[in-house]
């Protein structure tokens, strides 16, 4: 889906990822599910973003992954927000909040005639 | 429906079993990447499949969404591997913390034991730590120059070599130094320098006797030395005719006051004035380790063809000394016309020295810094024993351990990480034992090292210690662990404890360590007995003259007199006023003073002998003396009479006992000639007498090389050997009569020849009481080891005992059988240690007097002494084995 929305994607994925996560623990599969069922299929994850952005979020400290079994018996990496991932998504939660509303309103407002 | 995944369940499964024990074996990052990808995959086909897609399309569909994912996994491998790269090292890190927690808590719980090891090893770890600071200061770092490891000194040495049996540094010409300084493109500095002593002339008294060294302009540079005030020499100096002083930090202080306005003004140096520029810090010093503190500096005019200087220089980075030394050389052979005048056609050789060749303690260290290692050793083999033994008895837990699941690796660590705490205390302890020796060391050192003052415990030194206790600890974990790493849980875990094969194997390991270690204490005690023969030698050798209350005073008669007959003059005047002086028994005059040696350079012909070839030139021991020299110094004339005649033309001459059995040896030397030819010239003397031999050369010389003793009319630089009567202190009234006679002459150098001969032995005897110290601190931790063997063994056997007791051995039947096992590990190692010694007893020849290196008596003390200690070490081992109650020790266990 070469659009718009893809590039738009990258910057907020670790956000929609945290959030998704914030719920409960879940795979990348899930997550992915999550974020597509969340948007209405507006936003398709990509796999080429989702799982170097999951490493890295990882890496970073925010999250951790385990491996258990699925509902379907099936093994699977699962990951968790951990208490540093809390704070990052709630500050990049306030953060995001306050940048789209700028956006919102430059979308919104009309130019002053001269 | 047929669903995908109860069929791949199973085989997905147990890959994931596969791969988990994988991933036990190391970091497995593609592995976990590749699943996760792939269980995605999975999950977006059963998807499809789950909107009715068949489930071959489903798949298909599935990875076309994905696309190609290469790059995004290699970017999750890299990211993955990394992070599991920090976890193992977390892990590592973690798992030494605990290993040493744990061995923290096993070693507090056997303090006693603990203590034993931890001084065993600061003793062992301290006494290299003292004698590395020593080697440290005078041989790796011997001057405080920069760059200091690319500096050599330059010299000739005869191209025969010499039969002095010292080394000898002939100073090369001003011609030839002015070429090489020139022309030599392997140094980047090259200085020439000389000292002397000369005359300060004082307000306040007699003309001070002072050190006077003359350098260069980049004197100061080469040395990185700034004045505290004033400014050094420059070539404007050097051209305006050099009179300009700088002067001592000690001199300033001392003579002048610390006067901050020193600059400027004059002071007067053999009754010429100098102007002082400036005043250089204590650390200022020619290159020469032992030679004096100067006290003034003068600039150094290299076109003064009379100067005799020493060289010095600094090579060029990356150049070797055998490259400089050919350059040299080669620019040497090409003004071979100018060579030294007064040296003729002898040839000579350029020699270049890195500054540690130069050090006259080199030998001695290099034995002492043996000698410690092999302390060392011993100290390191008995906490391998206590190790040992601690592991013996651990036997158990160690067993419970594997059988639990720790590898032998892990095992083997902790044991290891125990040592290494040992060794980390023993470090500490060995450090606070190094600097408490090293202090020792230098208050006992003679006079003449003064340079061991310069040893200091610094960042190398501490380096070193601590990379030779982490030395220890791997040969003391290891030699401590080699049981362990084959012990089998099985046997150590079964009833009765120690297996018997275990046993044996443990028993004999420790007694290779302690046989071992008797065999290195014997190497240390035979040497050291040959040291102390040497010495006794020495101190109770005949000197075959009379040096008690002997006193030499020097007259440099050169520089103020000019002319034979002045000189003869003043000496006239002046040994009539000492005569006068109370308590002088009598004197005589001579060039050479004991121990100091004068040579003649030449060949040595007997008439009738060929004329000695061009090349044959060597170093010929003379002296020049009255004819009551002899009666006067107590040297008994064997054969003939002293020199009756003293003028040049009867050509008298007096040989010792080694000359004249050397060339008659069963005539009669008298009345036959000799001369020592020089340039193919020389004249000839006859023998008058025969004195017998005397080590008038020192007392580690050898009195029977050939010595000539003539008469002269004209002494240079005489001596007046003054001998005094018993209690009488001469030397200041023998100052002052010198005074009174001439009042422009320095205060003249008086010495108790006596006093010097002592002297003289002083390093040798230094070398030898460290070498016994040491020889004794290894004895000691031998014995202890022997000990700690057999009271382990006895302790171990008490049940054994105690059965052989009930059935009716007597108490001397288990002394003895104790006793033999003690005595033979002890014998063994003497043995090896016999064998060892002769060849190690190469290293001490040259510092032996009297003495030979496979000298039988010193052998035999040797053996003898670590026998009795050995047998000493065995008896409370020996009683706690008698004393077994039968009753209580079968009870037991």
């Amino acid at each position: 889906m070469p659009d718009s929305t893809t590039d738009f994607l990258k910057g907020t994925l670790d956000l929609m990822v945290l959030k998704t996560l914030s719920w409960a623990p879940a795979h990348g599969y899930g997550i992915a599910r999550w974020i597509e069922q969340c948007t209405d299929d507006v936003l398709q994850v990509e796999e080429g973003s989702l799982y170097p952005a999951l490493h890295k979020l990882e890496e970073r400290g925010l999250i951790v992954a385990e491996w258990g079994i699925t509902e379907h018996n099936r093994r699977a990496k699962f990951y968790r927000l951990t208490t540093a991932g809390k704070k990052q998504l709630a500050a990049s939660r306030d953060y995001w909040a306050r940048f789209a509303g700028a956006v919102f309103k430059v979308l919104e407002t009309s130019p002053t005639p001269r | 429906m047929h669903d995908p995944q109860q069929a791949s369940a199973p085989n997905a499964r147990r890959a994931a079993t596969w791969r988990r024990y994988l991933r036990f074996w190391g970091p497995r990052a593609e592995a976990d990447v590749d699943d996760e990808i792939a269980f995605h995959t999975d999950m977006r086909a059963r998807d499809y499949m789950a909107r009715g897609m068949s489930e071959a399309d489903a798949r298909r569909a599935a990875a076309r969404r994905l696309g190609d994912l290469t790059q995004a996994r290699a970017e999750c491998i890299a990211i993955g591997s990394r992070r599991e790269r920090r976890m193992t090292r977390a892990q590592l890190v973690d798992a030494f913390v605990h290993d040493v927690r744990f061995a923290w808590r096993t070693l507090g719980r056997q303090k006693a034991w603990t203590a034993v090891a931890i001084i065993t090893l600061a003793l062992g770890i301290g006494a290299n730590t003292a004698v590395f600071s020593v080697v440290n200061a005078l041989l790796l770092h011997p001057l405080p120059y920069p760059n200091a490891d690319r500096i050599a000194f330059v010299y000739l040495e005869p191209a025969q070599g010499n039969n002095t049996g010292m080394s000898v540094v002939v100073l090369p010409g001003m011609p030839v130094i002015r070429a090489w300084k020139e022309n030599a493109r392997s140094f980047e500095a090259f200085e020439a320098y000389m000292d002397e002593d000369r005359s300060l002339r004082t307000t306040d008294g007699p003309p001070a006797s002072v050190n006077v060294a003359s350098v260069l302009p980049s004197f100061s540079e080469f040395t990185g030395t700034k004045p505290i005030i004033g400014r050094v020499f420059t070539s404007r100096d050097v051209a305006d005719g050099g009179r300009v002083a700088l002067l001592s930090e000690s001199l300033w202080r001392g003579r002048y006051g610390s006067d901050p306005q020193i600059i400027g003004k004059s002071i007067t140096l053999d009754n010429q004035p100098y102007s002082v520029i400036g005043v250089m810090p204590v650390g200022y010093r020619l290159p020469q380790a032992e030679v004096n503190v100067s006290d003034v500096w003068l600039p150094l005019d290299l076109r003064n063809d009379s100067a005799a200087v020493r060289l010095v220089g600094r090579l060029r980075p990356n150049v070797t000394m055998a490259s400089a030394k050919r350059e040299l050389e080669a620019i040497y052979a090409r003004s071979s016309t100018e060579k030294p005048k007064s040296l003729g056609s002898t040839d000579f050789v350029v020699r270049l020295a890195a500054p540690s060749e130069m050090v006259s303690f080199r030998q001695s260290l290099l034995l002492l810094s043996v000698a410690v290692a092999l302390v060392l050793l011993i100290a390191c083999g008995n906490v391998a024993h206590l190790l040992l033994a601690k592991t013996a008895a651990r036997q158990r837990e160690l067993a419970i351990r594997a059988a639990m699941g720790a590898s032998r690796v892990r095992i083997v660590r902790q044991l290891l990480t125990e040592s290494l705490l040992l060794a980390g205390a023993g470090c500490l302890g060995g450090m606070l034992i190094g600097w408490l020796g090293l202090r020792a060391l230098v208050a006992i050192r003679p006079d003449s090292l003064a340079e061991l003052t310069e040893a200091r415990m610094d960042g190398t030194t501490l380096l070193v210690t601590a990379g030779l206790a982490a030395l220890t600890a791997t040969i003391v974990g290891l030699l401590g662990t080699l049981q362990s790493a084959r012990f089998s849980a099985n046997d150590a875990l079964k009833a009765g404890a120690i297996s018997v094969s275990q046993s044996r194997r443990q028993r004999r390991l420790r007694s290779v360590l302690v046989v071992s270690e008797m065999a290195v204490s014997t190497v240390l005690l035979v040497g050291a007995t040959l040291l102390i023969r040497s010495i006794v030698h020495l101190q109770t050798v005949d000197p075959g003259f009379d040096a008690s209350r002997l006193y030499a005073v020097r007259l440099p008669l050169g520089r103020e007199y000019t002319t034979a007959a002045a000189r003869q003059a003043f000496l006239t005047e002046v040994t009539a006023r000492m005569r006068r002086v109370s308590g002088v028994e009598g004197l005589t005059i001579s060039t050479a003073v004991p121990p100091w040696r004068s040579f003649l350079i030449g060949a040595l012909q007997v008439e009738g002998d060929p004329l000695p070839p061009a090349g044959a030139t060597s170093f010929l021991d003379y002296n020049r003396i009255e004819p009551d020299y002899f009666r006067f110094v107590g040297i008994r004339l064997v054969e003939g009479s002293t020199i009756t005649d003293t003028s040049k033309a009867a050509g008298q001459v007096v040989i010792n006992a080694g000359f004249a059995k050397k060339y008659w040896p069963r005539t009669s030397a008298l009345g036959h000639r000799i001369r020592v030819v020089y340039n193919g010239q020389g004249d000839w003397m006859t023998i008058v007498g025969v004195a017998s031999d005397a080590l008038t050369s020192g007392l580690m010389d050898d009195a029977s090389r050939p010595m000539m003793y003539m008469a002269t009319a004209d002494y240079n630089e005489p001596a007046v050997l003054v001998r005094v009567a018993p209690g009488a202190d001469p030397i200041p009234s023998l100052r002052t009569v010198v005074a009174q006679a001439d009042p422009r002459l320095p205060s003249p150098n008086v010495s108790n020849i006596e006093s010097v001969m002592q002297r003289s032995i002083a390093r040798p005897r230094f070398t030898m009481t460290l070498l016994v110290a040491f020889t004794g601190l290894a004895l000691v931790l031998a014995a202890v080891g022997l000990y700690g063997v057999l009271a382990y063994s006895v302790a171990q056997q008490t049940r054994e005992i105690g059965i052989r007791i009930a059935l009716g051995a007597t108490r001397s039947e288990i002394a003895s059988s104790v006793l033999r096992r003690g005595i033979l590990m002890a014998a063994v190692g003497a043995l090896v240690g016999v064998l060892g010694a002769r060849w190690a007893s190469k290293l001490l020849e040259s510092m032996l007097y009297g003495v030979g290196r496979t000298d039988l008596v010193s052998f035999a003390i040797g053996v003898a002494v670590l026998l009795a200690t050995a047998l000493a070490a065995c008896l409370v081992p020996v009683r706690r084995a008698v004393g077994v109650d039968p009753l209580i020790s079968i009870r037991a266990d």
